[in-house]
């Protein structure tokens, strides 16, 4: 196909993007097939394989490529957590009342005890109540022989716990995460000699194999502008009986990374070439990039990098960070803002793009807004489809206007 | 993963101001995994970046400890409620 030219040729291509077809993305992404998408897991395989046959049927040549993951933590089961004062008792519920903390040991048995409170008293057997501002550090001092911890956590607007996966090493105690309504009853009920709790932290460790996928659509010419657009596909999974989709977070990004790709590998903007990498274990500290910048430092590999992180829910502006030499690339971005009308701001990024950025490459992040982060509220229905085609619009323009003058920054 | 992400008043498309601020982006050296800031909400200013990595901590700390974040940013974080790399 022939490229159209100028202002009303980049209009032409844009005019392409269809947010109808990215939430359809998000919607399968997001599906109970894929589990959640957590590196290591059989939703995980089962998305990138989806994702390798659609980059394939865009034309692209697909390859993986694999690296090692230390210690994912996976909820095996649903944590059974009751506490009471004398007879009267309240199960929890997981998730929004009670969590795994992330520190915890393994403890699928279920333990029951007298309450107390963490640095007073004797702890034999006891779950110990951490005040709030006190450290687990501080807690652990005087807990020899208690039953675990119950640490206060913020819930979010939606009332949920949301999940982690890049956190500590485990620790010697079992530890519950109790929301902090449910801490303050806790805590005022354990000085009084009546509370108990019983409960179980069903957490391992698992060490698994992460996997990025890769795809190029067309190499740069000589001289050309070597642009490679990434989004991590994986989630933080799911957790038995709670699904956790990861819609904006980042099944939306991906989307957006699939539909420029699908409108420049056809439009063809003149020497632009386009890969893609799909990158997984970013939940679990930006390890697939960590992974894949590595290998593009060994192999003198020098692309523009644009990597989305969330597509959600753009209200005032979308959030851009920046690193390594990219002050063209910011260039190019502010000038496509300008031109597709996306308002941008400064603002932090912590997602793969910081990888790129660390290994010397121009890598921008873009962030628009994520609903139910990382939480069962993490939905379909909450990526906005007008979020979706604005930021696919933005990608798409910077790659647009990336020839045949590439702007540069007023000195 | 990302804290992100909606960000200061901005009327038209491109950036308000200086693109280049997207250079110095202020919490750019804190953890991974922090949690999504509410929509509309404003994020801190640009300034400069306590780290260049997506760690807890300094690099310092973190060579110390063997891993990507320093031993005690990590947990302090961890405490607080958020994730950490490494």
């Amino acid at each position: 196909m022939t490229p159209p030219s100028g202002s009303a040729g980049v209009d032409a291509i844009l005019a392409r993007v269809s947010a109808g077809r990215m939430a359809a993305t998000v919607t399968t992404l997001a599906s109970d097939d894929f589990t959640g998408r957590r590196v290591g897991t059989d939703g995980g395989a089962a998305a990138r394989a989806w994702l390798a046959g659609h980059l394939t049927a865009l034309g692209a040549t697909v390859d993986t490529d694999e690296f090692p993951v230390r210690a994912v933590p996976e909820v095996y089961a649903a944590p059974t957590v009751v506490w009471g004062e004398g007879s009267a008792s309240t199960l929890l519920v997981f998730g929004r009342q009670v969590a795994v903390h992330s520190a915890s040991c393994d403890a699928n048995e279920v333990r029951r005890g007298p309450l107390g409170v963490a640095g007073s008293g004797d702890p034999t057997h006891r779950w110990l109540v951490v005040p709030t501002g006190m450290s687990l550090f501080d807690a652990y001092a005087d807990a020899q022989g208690a039953a675990g911890l119950l640490v206060s956590r913020a819930v979010d607007a939606d009332g949920w716990q949301y999940t982690t996966l890049a956190g500590p090493d485990p620790g010697p105690l079992p530890i519950l995460a109790l929301g902090a309504d449910t801490h303050r009853a806790v805590l005022a009920a354990a000085p009084t000699g009546r509370g108990w709790l019983s409960g179980n932290t069903p957490l391992r460790r698992r060490d698994v194999t992460g996997t990025n996928i890769h795809a190029t659509f067309h190499p740069a010419p000589p001289g050309g502008v070597d642009l490679l657009l990434t989004a991590h596909y994986d989630g933080v999974g799911d957790h038995p009986d709670l699904r956790q989709p990861g819609a904006a977070d980042n099944a939306s990004g991906v989307a957006v990374v699939l539909e420029a790709a699908r409108i420049l590998s056809a439009a063809r903007p003149p020497g632009v070439g386009l890969c893609v990498a799909l990158l997984d274990a970013e939940e679990v500290g930006a390890l697939g990039s960590a992974h894949h910048s590595r290998r593009l430092r060994a192999s003198d590999a020098h692309p523009l990098v644009i990597n989305v992180d969330g597509a959600g829910l753009l209200d005032k502006a979308a959030a851009v960070e920046a690193g390594g030499p990219a002050h063209a690339l910011l260039a190019l971005l502010d000038q496509a803002g300008r031109h597709t009308g996306v308002p941008l701001a400064a603002g932090p990024v912590a997602s793969d793009n910081r990888r790129y950025a660390a290994a010397g490459l121009p890598a921008v992040g873009i962030g628009a807004g994520m609903g139910g982060y990382h939480s069962p509220a993490d939905t379909p229905d909450r990526v906005d489809p007008d979020t979706l085609r604005a930021i696919a619009r933005l990608v798409v323009a910077t790659a647009c206007l990336a020839v045949p003058a590439p702007a540069t920054l007023p000195s | 993963m990302s804290e992100n992400t909606q960000t200061a008043p901005a009327t038209t498309g491109g950036f308000a101001g200086d693109p280049a601020a997207a250079l110095a982006v202020t919490g750019s050296g804190s953890c991974c995994g922090s949690p999504a800031q509410a929509v509309g909400s404003i994020l801190p200013p640009a300034g400069e970046a306590l780290t260049a990595g997506p760690c807890c901590g300094t690099a310092q700390a973190a060579e110390a400890a063997g891993s990507c974040c320093g031993t005690e940013p990590k947990t302090e974080a961890v405490n607080a409620g958020q994730g950490c790399c490494g």
